[in-house]
């Protein structure tokens, strides 16, 4: 398959200034599934997701795309492969719906040449699968949040990336726009093979939604693969430091994690 | 299918109109500045007829025409039309790139730094025009590694950058008030162009280092005008986009430091040109595509109006920084309320 890439980090370690976050991170990124990053609050995962997206120097390790580390791949190619959104990214006041995605065509274009055809189609392609398209002409100030953030995302897909990755795209959103985004993300995944690395908050929704799941504590990988496999009571305490019931999700059959907590648990009621 | 291509064809129709108004605008601009640089050449104490304006320009001696248009309005036309481009565009440049109408070359004390070093030449070195050009640049780049290093902190501040641009300015405002008051009186009248900024006594000897820096920087800043509008949506969209953003900013800052050191070496600093023409050219054209031409457009326009009103609505004659300062400043504050509500500042 043409949309099939390598992409691994050997030996990885990075962080901010001198202090060291993620240390000894070995791993390869499935190819065409979506992978979800999880650990707890600080642990490095969105550290991780930057350092992977070439947005932070790694200190020492490599980040390798086919073969080739990312730091050697000119800027403008490697962001033709790789698409990333940010977790807080800024608008420029006043702007319109199309015209912002419409950035996103900018790895595309070349010095001189004007918009190609072929631009305007990718960009109408990523509002439609965003489902944005009727906002085209409207100020990006109008939308709600749960709008404003398909349309970063349609940037990001306007961008016609194999690989996209994407920092918490669902924080600080009602739980049906939850829903609604990381499905459109999957139908992304399902009919173009995009393949798709997150960072989510939600362990039930990464359990579902993720074909590959990479947990992280104190900035090591503690543990990774499937879903059924990695989602187990004693992974999620030991990550989490949480006592929790892992059971079988009704709707998906994926592992549903039930917290354990102080209260209301059957056994003091009784 | 077929629903597909219609809505694909309004969200390209709706892209085009937009950059349609781009072009259209930009249009209405250059001819309004060219229509305006022939009133400069034929207004004054006598109005001269198109024809013998253009006549004498093309060398032919006319009694009378030839001095005040050849010697005295022509040089006046170029130094306003070149420096509001160049304040226009230095200004654009800054205010997209830090993401804040305020953060433009006047409040962030590049336009004074450099106004410092020009007066500290003509009025204590008497240097020629040459050398004031080059200590203008000198001290407006220091100016700007001054506050990058001040405003620095634990992480960077758009409030502070301004704050500390402010105190930089005001500072440096009274360097130039001291050195104008011990200026020698013969010097008092070329130092005091550097208090508000004035066409009056533009040489066309003094002009070629402004004109030759509007003329090779513009075609630099404008390639690297689709980088800057990438560089907007903040330091991580557009590095996964695929801009090199630390080679952007500095090859950016360079040419726009460039731009309002000359200009302010040539005319001094006209008040807040670089801050109305961005938001101006901004609400003409919209903001989907660069807008670093429109902006030099209108800085130019509002150079040229502002000078021919200040020349002939008063009974006075008023240096054109006046003008500007007296549209500029409402606005200011009108900015400043505005944000404060926004809680932007």
């Amino acid at each position: 398959m043409e949309k099939t890439h390598l992409f691994r980090a050997d030996q990885l370690a990075s962080g901010y200034d001198d202090k060291i976050i993620l240390k000894n991170i070995n791993l390869e990124i499935p190819s065409n599934k979506i992978s979800v990053i999880i650990g707890s609050n600080g642990c490095g995962k969105s550290t991780l997701l930057k350092t992977l997206a070439k947005l932070i120097k790694p200190s020492s390790g490599d980040v390798t795309l086919d073969g080739k580390a990312i730091s050697k791949i000119p800027p403008k190619k490697l962001a033709q492969i790789l698409g990333v959104l940010p977790q807080s990214p800024i608008v420029p006041e006043g702007i319109t719906v199309s015209d912002l995605i419409g950035r996103g065509r900018f790895p595309h274009q070349s010095l001189f040449s004007g918009w190609s055809k072929k631009d305007y189609e990718a960009v109408a392609e990523a509002m439609e699968i965003m489902n944005v398209t009727e906002f085209a002409d409207l100020d990006i100030d109008e939308l709600s949040g749960g709008q404003r953030q398909r349309v970063w995302i349609a940037m990001a897909l306007a961008q016609q990336t194999d690989i996209l990755f994407l920092d918490e795209p669902t924080t600080f959103l009602d739980i049906t726009y939850q829903v609604e985004i990381l499905d459109l993300l999957t139908d992304l995944n399902r009919k173009h093979g995009t393949t798709i690395v997150m960072v989510l908050h939600d362990i039930n929704l990464s359990a579902r939604y993720g074909d590959y799941i990479f947990a992280i504590k104190n900035g090591r990988l503690v543990s990774e693969g499937a879903p059924q496999e990695v989602i187990t009571d004693s992974l999620i305490h030991e990550i989490f430091g949480m006592k929790c019931v892992v059971i079988d999700d009704p709707v998906s059959h994926t592992p549903l994690v039930v917290p354990s907590g102080r209260y209301h648990s059957h056994n003091n009621a009784d | 299918m077929k629903n597909q291509s219609i809505e694909f064809n309004f969200i390209q129709l709706g892209m085009q109109k937009r950059r349609r108004r781009w072009l259209l605008v930009t249009g209405i601009l250059t001819l309004s500045a060219c229509l305006l640089c022939c009133l400069m050449l034929t207004l004054g104490n006598t109005v001269y007829p198109v024809n013998d304006v253009i006549r004498s320009l093309m060398g032919e001696q006319i009694q009378g025409v030839t001095f005040a248009v050849n010697t005295i309005r022509f040089p006046r036309m170029l130094a306003g039309l070149f420096a509001g481009l160049a304040f226009g565009i230095a200004g654009y440049i800054f205010q997209t790139m830090l993401r804040n109408p305020l953060a433009n070359p006047d409040i962030l004390g590049i336009t004074s730094g450099s106004s410092v070093a020009a007066v500290f030449c003509i009025t204590v070195l008497h240097t020629s025009n040459k050398i004031v050009s080059i200590a203008s640049v000198v001290a407006g780049l220091a100016t700007v590694i001054v506050m990058y290093f001040l405003s620095k902190g634990r992480s960077f501040s758009i409030g502070r950058l301004i704050l500390i641009g402010i105190g930089i300015q005001a500072m440096l405002d009274a360097v130039i008030s001291y050195l104008i008051l011990v200026s020698a009186q013969q010097d008092i009248s070329a130092v005091l162009r550097w208090l508000s900024g004035s066409l009056n006594g533009s040489q066309l000897t003094e002009l070629p280092p402004l004109m030759l820096a509007v003329i090779i920087l513009t075609p630099i800043v404008v390639i690297y005008g689709k980088q800057l509008n990438i560089l907007e949506l903040g330091e991580q969209t557009a590095s996964s986009l695929g801009v090199s953003t630390d080679k952007t900013r500095i090859i950016l800052i360079i040419c726009a430091v460039f731009l309002v050191a000359i200009a302010t070496a040539t005319t001094g600093p006209i008040a807040f040109i670089s801050f109305l023409a961005g938001p101006i050219a901004n609400r003409l054209v919209g903001v989907g595509a660069s807008n670093i031409i429109p902006a030099g457009l209108v800085g130019a326009n509002i150079v040229l109006i502002a000078d021919l009103i200040g020349q002939f609505a008063f009974e006075y004659r008023f240096p054109v920084g006046v003008i500007t300062g007296l549209v500029g400043a409402p606005y200011l504050i009108y900015l400043l309320i505005k944000m404060n509500r926004k809680g932007e500042l």
